[in-house]
This record gives C-alpha cells, sequence and structure tokens, in this order.
C-alpha cells in the first residue's frame, strides 16, 4: 500500500474535521498528509488541566491507516504537557490504542483526540509515569519504535 | 502506484535481471537475433511458467524440440533484456526486444502482456489491446492482461469494456483460479491497485456519460427555444396580418417570451443540484480507506461483529494484525465473506452518483 492510499484517506479526514469536530478539539493546522497539529483541552472542571489547552502533534507515514499515527504532546509557551501517568515530560504518550498492537485501521484523527480527551477527563493522579526523568534524558527512540508495557487498561 | 515494480512471480513482474549479477553486462552490441546459437543456462527452468507443449510452434522450430528450446532459451533472454530496458524507462527499445522474443517463442503469453505494458506506455493503445487478446488466448485467466485491456479501453474512453476488464482483473486477483497458488498469491499484492482502478473506470464512465447528458439537455434546451422563437415569429406576423396593431403585437410578443421564459425556468430546475446531490451514505464507504466498497466483504461468524469492509483494505490489515478492527478479537482472512447484497447496493449507487468514485 503506497502514499496515494494515506492521502485519500487523510484528504477524506481532513475535509470531514475541517467542518466539525466535537467540542474541544480544533485543527491548527495541516498543510500536508505528513503532519497535522491539533489543539485539546478537557471538557469538565478536572483542577489538574482546568485553563489549559494541549497541542498534539500527529505524524503519518504512507501506510497510515494500516499502521497507527505518531501522535505526541508539544510543549510551547502557552501549551504546556499535560500531568499524566502515562505521559511523560517530553509529550510522549504511552497509550495502548497508538501502539502497533492497539491500533486498528477504523480508528482516525478525531476519534485518537476524542480517546485522549477521555484519558485526560478520567485522571486524578498528578504525576508522571515510574522512570520519567530517566526516560526523558535517555531516550532517542521515535515514539513507535518503544515497546511500552501497557500494564493497566483502565485509563 | 505502479503494480509492475511490486509484484514477485515471475509471469507477473517485469524481473529485474537474473542474468548478470556479476556485473558484466550483456553483451548488447552482439546480434540479439543472431542464428547463432545461444548458450542454454542450466538455471532457466522455462517449463513451469507456461503449458507444454505449445500448441502453436514458430517457423524454424519445426525440425525438433532441441531447436525450439534454444528459441526459448532465447526468447527469456530477450525478454529479460526487454525488462531491464522497461525497467531503465526505455519502452520502444523494450518493445521491439519483446517483438523479437515473441518471434523466437509466439506461445509464451507472459511475453505478450510485456510488449502490452510496454505499449501502454507509448501509449498505442490498439496495438497493447491486440497483446492482451493473444496473451488471453493463450491464458484465459490472465490478470495482468485484463488489467492491461481496461487500461487502454479507459484510454481510448471505451468505459464499458474498460469497467469489464478491470472487474475481471478484481475476480482473478482474489482468486477465481485457485488452484494456482503462485498466481494467486501475486495477484492478491496487486488487489489494492487493481480495486483503485474500478473505481477510476467507473468515475470516468459516469463522467463521460453525465457529460454527454447534459450536452444533449442543453442540445434540447437549445432547439426547443429556437422553435419557440420561430412561433413567436410566425404569432407576431398573423397579428401584423390581422391588424391587432402595436398593442397587439406588442402583446403576442410578451406572451410568447413569457413562454420561452417559463421553458429556460424548467431546464434550469432539471438541472442536477449539486450541493444537494454530493453525500455518500455511510454505508457505501469502507471505514479504512474511506472509499465507495467496490467488493464489500462482510466479517460474519456468529460472534463477529457484521460489519463490512472493503475486501483490499481488510486483507491488508488482517495480513499484519490478525484481528477485528472493532473488537479485537482474532480474525482471519479465510473468515471473511463477500457482502453480495451490500455490493449490489454500492453499485447501484455508483452507478447513478459516479462522482462518489473519488469522493
Amino acid at each position: 500500500m503506497s502514499a496515494p492510499f494515506a492521502a485519500k484517506r487523510l484528504g477524506k479526514e481532513l475535509q470531514k474535521i475541517s467542518n466539525s469536530l466535537p467540542p474541544g478539539i480544533e485543527l491548527v493546522s495541516a498543510d500536508n498528509f505528513e503532519e497535522w497539529l491539533l489543539d485539546i483541552r478537557v471538557l469538565d472542571d478536572n483542577p489538574l488541566y482546568r485553563n489549559e489547552i494541549y497541542r498534539l502533534r500527529f505524524r503519518f507515514s504512507s501506510t497510515y491507516p494500516i499502521e497507527p499515527p505518531e501522535v505526541v504532546f508539544v510543549k510551547l509557551p502557552d501549551r504546556p504537557i499535560p500531568i499524566h501517568p502515562h505521559i511523560y515530560s517530553n509529550g510522549i504518550i504511552c497509550l495502548d490504542l497508538l501502539g502497533h498492537q492497539g491500533w486498528s485501521p477504523v480508528q482516525n484523527v478525531e476519534s485518537v483526540c476524542m480517546s485522549l480527551q477521555s484519558m485526560l477527563t478520567g485522571n486524578s493522579k498528578n504525576e508522571r509515569p515510574p522512570g520519567d526523568e530517566e526516560f526523558v534524558r535517555g531516550n532517542r527512540l521515535r515514539p513507535r519504535d518503544i515497546e511500552f508495557y501497557y500494564h493497566d487498561n483502565d485509563v | 502506484m505502479n503494480v509492475v515494480k511490486k509484484a514477485d512471480s515471475d509471469f507477473w513482474k517485469l524481473p529485474v535481471s537474473k542474468v548478470d549479477k556479476s556485473g558484466n553486462p550483456e553483451p548488447r552490441a552482439a546480434p540479439l537475433f543472431s542464428p547463432q546459437r545461444l548458450p542454454v543456462r542450466p538455471q532457466l527452468q522455462w517449463g513451469h511458467r507456461y503449458p507444454e507443449p505449445p500448441l502453436r510452434r514458430c517457423g524454424r522450430s519445426r525440425h525438433g524440440d532441441g531447436h525450439r528450446i534454444t528459441d526459448m532459451a532465447k526468447s527469456i533472454q530477450l525478454k529479460e533484456e526487454g525488462n531491464r530496458r522497461f525497467q531503465a524507462g526505455d519502452y520502444a527499445q523494450a518493445e521491439a526486444l519483446y517483438s523479437q522474443a515473441i518471434i523466437a517463442d509466439p506461445t509464451n503469453p507472459a511475453l505478450y502482456t510485456n510488449r502490452a505494458m510496454a505499449r501502454l506506455k507509448l501509449s498505442q493503445w490498439d496495438s497493447a489491446i491486440a497483446d492482451c487478446s493473444e496473451c488471453l488466448r493463450l491464458s484465459p485467466n490472465s490478470m495482468k492482461a485484463h488489467y492491461i485491456l481496461s487500461q487502454a479501453h479507459l484510454a481510448l474512453r471505451a468505459h464499458d469494456d474498460a469497467v469489464h476488464h478491470a472487474l475481471r482483473a478484481h475476480a482473478l486477483c482474489i482468486g477465481d483460479d485457485a488452484n494456482n497458488n503462485a498466481a494467486k498469491t501475486s495477484n492478491q499484492n496487486s488487489l489494492a491497485t487493481i480495486t483503485a482502478h474500478v473505481l477510476r473506470c467507473k468515475k470516468e464512465r459516469w463522467d463521460h456519460l453525465e457529460k454527454r447528458r447534459v450536452r444533449e439537455t442543453s442540445e434540447l434546451e437549445a432547439e426547443v427555444l429556437e422553435l419557440l422563437a420561430r412561433e413567436r415569429e410566425r404569432a407576431v406576423r398573423d397579428a401584423e396580418e390581422n391588424g391587432l396593431g402595436e398593442a397587439g403585437r406588442k402583446e403576442v410578443e410578451e406572451e410568447w417570451d413569457a413562454k420561452a421564459e417559463r421553458l429556460r425556468e424548467v431546464f434550469e430546475r432539471a438541472r442536477p443540484k449539486e450541493e444537494k446531490k454530493r453525500r455518500v451514505p455511510d454505508w457505501a464507504i469502507d471505514d479504512i480507506s474511506f472509499c465507495v466498497m467496490v467488493d464489500p466483504v462482510v466479517v460474519s461468524s456468529t460472534t463477529k461483529t457484521g460489519k463490512s469492509y472493503e475486501r483490499a483494505s481488510i486483507v491488508e490489515h488482517l495480513r499484519r494484525h490478525p484481528h477485528d478492527p472493532l473488537t479485537r478479537e482474532p480474525l482471519y482472512i479465510s473468515e471473511l465473506r463477500p457482502n453480495l447484497d451490500l455490493k449490489q447496493a454500492c453499485d447501484e449507487f455508483l452507478e447513478e452518483n459516479g462522482w462518489a468514485a473519488d469522493w
């Protein structure tokens, strides 16, 4: 499966999300079919995330949607990295949905954003993943090449 | 996507050189077509590639099998040289080499599809079609021949033929020829390409018909308006002859102008309202590729979802991860079943809404 396949599908996704996105999700830029930026915020009053907006970066390979996109939080002056036991302080997200095993081609950019939104909404722990500092200092791998061990399924 | 570069069975691809791994270039300047015996390389296994014995032999092969084998070996050598030229983008030279290969061995169906590919590249549609017909005569289930035929017909705007052969290629792709496993595997690699090609053929056919319909409608409109204008002139003349005066003449003129205006409105209303029409129902769309489905297959054992996907998409997914995209339960390609009713519904939808093929 080659690039036209991914481009076609992304073109249709873009068409759809340019018209409407669920509340709390906004398209920031999608200038090509390789990298898109979106902003998300949580909709309830969770004190960990109140009044904050977070920037997500999607990167697509030519095998999307058969293979998952690479999704990370990006740090900017007005866009922090949300605190969460599955989100490292460099923005890398440990979510099985985004791994090769958990990904499904019926997922899309919108559904990933909504999953992340609800992952934040449902969290009450004000902490980073165990070993965060060490991981952030040492990691040179791209997110898709990291072997995460998904130890708990209820987040 | 270039099918030719991807596949892996010899019949299907135009193979890269198997000959000169040593780096020694073939003696290109030497007369490729000379009558002298070319050495038969021991690793050549020509026998399994096409049925033996061929019914027709070329003229110079009558003297016995020794000569025939020589001709076949020469033919294969010419073909491989042609493949190299093809890969290098020199389609005219490739075409000439395939022609020589066919003279040496006119019974190998692969030579005809290879030459047809080269002729496609050279925009020689009619002779590409002739090659495919010859290939299909020798090997009626050649997926590649149907695919090339479809492309040539598409270029010639023979849309019905293009769709017909695209669908034949698709059927062969998903393994109507289940007894030929090697061909089946390589054909499956082309499934995504062929599926996209089917959609393209349908789209172009619809565009063509739509254009014709629009043209015919506007021709009819012009014709009827002209008739009205003539009728108006006659009525005005009558009014003058009957001495109705300036006021009477004006009344008649206005009456006919109003008729013409109403007629224009009627034609205007009959024109399709783009924005109203351009919606693809969710049931017609494959959730993986987001395209209208050509060959929907359903996930259909009792415990599974009953959801349908485009065959090319779901197969691509299941090859890497054999689980249901929605439930993540184990799911194997062998569990997919054609969804015939949905296929018919999608076909009918595309028939009416060809624009949706590249929605």
